[in-house]
């Protein structure tokens, strides 16, 4: 009797399948196979399963419980849609890596102890990262290689800060940290959960990276990686007060930097990292309300996001195009696009009877409960900057505003079908957020359609959309770029080249050039002048006498040559004579 | 969906869309500052909640400082050509 079936496994090991199939077979297996891990997650039971002793350590493979089952659900929800989505796609290897994609985020949900998280971690990071280079541009394959570098310098950091944990208590448990006191061990882990968080200044991987993914392969990246990192934040560091700063200011650098953002997917990015810091801020917050608030929050942002990204994706799949300056009137020929795509920007508004007005306001409600007054006000603040670019800016831009005059068919029916059924999921959540509730991790009372919280929203909402009205010119997209931290290493690390090429040319001229000079050219000049002398004289001198003594032979074999008849039958006459004389001495 | 393109491409229609929008937002005025000041219905957690209409105040603040204060930061600081990091 099998217990317990890894949905991250299933995932992961199915998987391996893809290359064979063919055609119809194919793509229901595409469909069938997450919905199994689906399946998985809904029939586990909480417990403890997949445990394995290796050198001495206990891993935990299987560790289920309303906090892992909650993201597993979504994580698993995700990769359904997102394998919808992605159906039309002839391409095995973005099939496979969405796939081992999805699993570790699963196999990260699961992970009971650090070494089983390190696995799935590093795994999550080298999968995804082929979502972005199988867009085959220079463009993909220069981001994907600094999306790679960051993460694994920051699954080392994690690395360093397992090992000083298992040093200082000898034990591999992935469970809280805050009772072990904020040591190295606590940075080093803290550090490696927000970078995959995408917390400023750690975050512009995400920004640089998402928009140059494939359509298909981008909305799975939306959703796995800093929810994933949001989950084992959730786990290991709730109430780390640093976490509420870093939230709330993650939250309104997204914003800003969405003012300024012309690609679309770009635009969208940066409101992941705004969404995470109302997720982050609410672990830092630590109280049930805000614990639960930071889980729901990612069930539905996740949700929604994907459905944004859907719709900006379907947008570049259909036009070409991914910059705001080059769109414009697009709901004339993507109507049903439009539609849906405003049901995920009304969700991630929180606007009333959608998921977004049910999860984001437990972290504010929670922020407030708490009496700071500060982070309520930022992430409000927040709140409406969200609306005012996904809500309105994006939509505005993209499908209607000056009219670009392209003129194309909707989206393919798959594309269609996978956002019309997370904008049901949408609408779901925010009409009956019991739904959502029952499943959260803690026990606490909320009530989010509260007359107040109804009118003030409506107020908020109501008045940015007059606001972005009136400044509208401010707003117009264009045809820039924004610096973010990955100028450090994209700029900074050619200015550090040039800065230290010239002292390091000196040194070579100067100081190995010379060293060479002495140390090595001029031994092995002399050496070699030592063989050219045996070389003329031995050598040549060698063969110059084989040559000479050649010479003389063959001047003496002319001699015995001499073109007459009868001194050759002279010689012959000897010549038996000879062999006669052997032959009879020999017997 | 051509009568969103109909009432987008009249001015006549679009006028009274932007009327609609205009009422709704003293509609939502009014209705905050029935709810919070005059029925007390709202469990304000911060004395600058019980300003009238502070959600809708606070969203038009918001609004205008998010774009202008960006705008700001792109144009002296953030903002670069787009082959800014083409060599």
């Amino acid at each position: 009797m099998i217990d317990w079936v890894h949905p991250g496994l299933v995932l992961i090991f199915g998987a391996v399948l893809v290359p064979f199939l063919k055609g119809g077979f194919k793509r229901a297996y595409l469909i069938i196979l997450p919905s199994v891990a689906l399946l998985c997650c809904i029939l586990s039971s909480e417990g403890s399963f997949g445990n394995l002793s290796v050198l001495g350590y206990e891993l935990v493979f299987g560790r289920v419980d309303r906090l892992s089952l909650i993201f597993s659900y979504v994580f698993s929800i995700m990769a359904v849609v997102g394998f919808v989505y992605a159906l039309h796609v002839e391409d095995d290897g973005q099939h496979m890596a969405a796939l081992v994609y999805a699993g570790s985020a699963l196999g990260v949900t699961f992970a009971g102890d650090l070494l089983t998280l390190f696995l799935f971690w590093e795994t999550l990071a080298f999968s995804s990262v082929f979502l972005v280079w199988l867009k085959r541009s220079d463009e993909a394959t220069g981001a994907g290689f600094r999306y790679l570098m960051v993460h694994v310098a920051g699954g080392l950091c994690l690395l360093a800060g397992i090992g000083l944990h298992l040093a200082n208590t000898g034990s591999l448990a992935f469970d809280s940290m805050i009772p072990f006191g904020e040591g190295p061990a606590f940075y080093c882990i803290l550090i490696g959960f927000i970078l995959n968080a995408a917390v400023p200044p750690l975050g512009a991987w995400l920004a640089d990276a998402y928009p140059e993914a494939t359509i298909t392969g981008a909305v799975f990246m939306t959703a796995f990686t800093t929810k994933s990192a949001v989950y084992v934040l959730i786990r290991a560091f709730p109430g780390t007060e640093i976490l509420v700063w870093l939230g709330a200011v993650m939250a309104i650098y997204g914003v800003v930097y969405a003012v300024l953002e012309n690609d679309a997917r770009r635009l969208l990015a940066y409101h992941i990292i705004s969404q995470v810091g109302y997720m982050v801020c609410g672990v830092g917050l630590g109280t049930t309300l805000a614990l639960n608030g930071a889980s729901s929050h990612a069930f539905a942002h996740i949700l929604y996001k994907a459905l944004l990204f859907m719709g900006a994706g379907a947008v570049m799949y259909t036009t070409g195009k991914r910059k705001l300056t080059d769109l414009g009137g697009m709901y004339k020929s993507m109507p049903i696009t439009m539609t849906l795509y405003m049901i995920g920007g009304f969700s991630i508004s929180a606007v009333p009877l959608f998921s977004g007005f049910v999860s984001k306001s437990m972290v504010v409600t929670a922020a407030a409960e708490d009496h700071r007054q500060w982070i309520f006000l930022m992430l409000t603040l927040a709140s409406s900057g969200t609306f005012l670019h996904t809500g309105l800016k994006l939509p505005y831009y993209m499908f209607f505003g000056k009219d670009a005059g392209i003129r194309t068919e909707e989206a393919p029916k798959n594309m269609l079908i996978a956002m019309a059924l997370l904008a049901v999921l949408c609408i779901v959540i925010g009409v009956f957020p019991g739904v959502l509730y029952t499943l959260l991790p803690f026990e606490a009372d909320y009530v989010p359609y509260t007359a107040h919280h109804v009118v003030s929203t409506l107020g908020l909402l109501g008045f940015t959309a007059l606001g972005f009205f009136l400044l509208l010119r401010q707003l117009d997209p264009t045809p820039t770029i924004s610096l973010d931290t990955d100028w450090f290493y994209r700029k900074g690390a050619k200015s550090f080249v040039r800065l230290v090429a010239r002292p390091v040319t000196w040194i070579d001229d100067n100081v190995v050039g010379q060293a060479y000079e002495w140390i090595v050219r001029g031994p092995i000049l002399g050496l070699a002048q030592l063989f050219r002398k045996t070389d003329t004289r031995a050598v040549d001198g060698t063969i110059h006498a084989l040559g000479s003594g050649t010479l003389a032979l063959s001047s003496l074999l002319r001699v015995l040559q001499t073109g007459q008849i009868h001194h050759y039958a002279i010689v012959l006459a000897l010549g038996a004579l000879a062999l006669i004389v052997t032959g009879l001495l020999v017997l | 969906m051509s009568i969103l393109e109909k009432i987008l491409e009249d001015p006549e229609r679009l006028k009274r869309l932007k009327r609609i929008g205009i009422t709704s937002l003293v509609v939502f005025v009014i209705l905050e500052i029935l709810v919070v000041n005059v029925f007390h219905l709202g469990h304000p957690h911060f004395d600058f909640e019980k300003l009238p209409a502070f959600g809708s105040l606070y969203g038009l603040v918001s609004c205008v400082l998010i774009i202008v204060v960006s705008k700001l930061l792109g144009k002296l600081w953030l903002m670069r050509r787009e082959d800014y990091y083409d060599d």
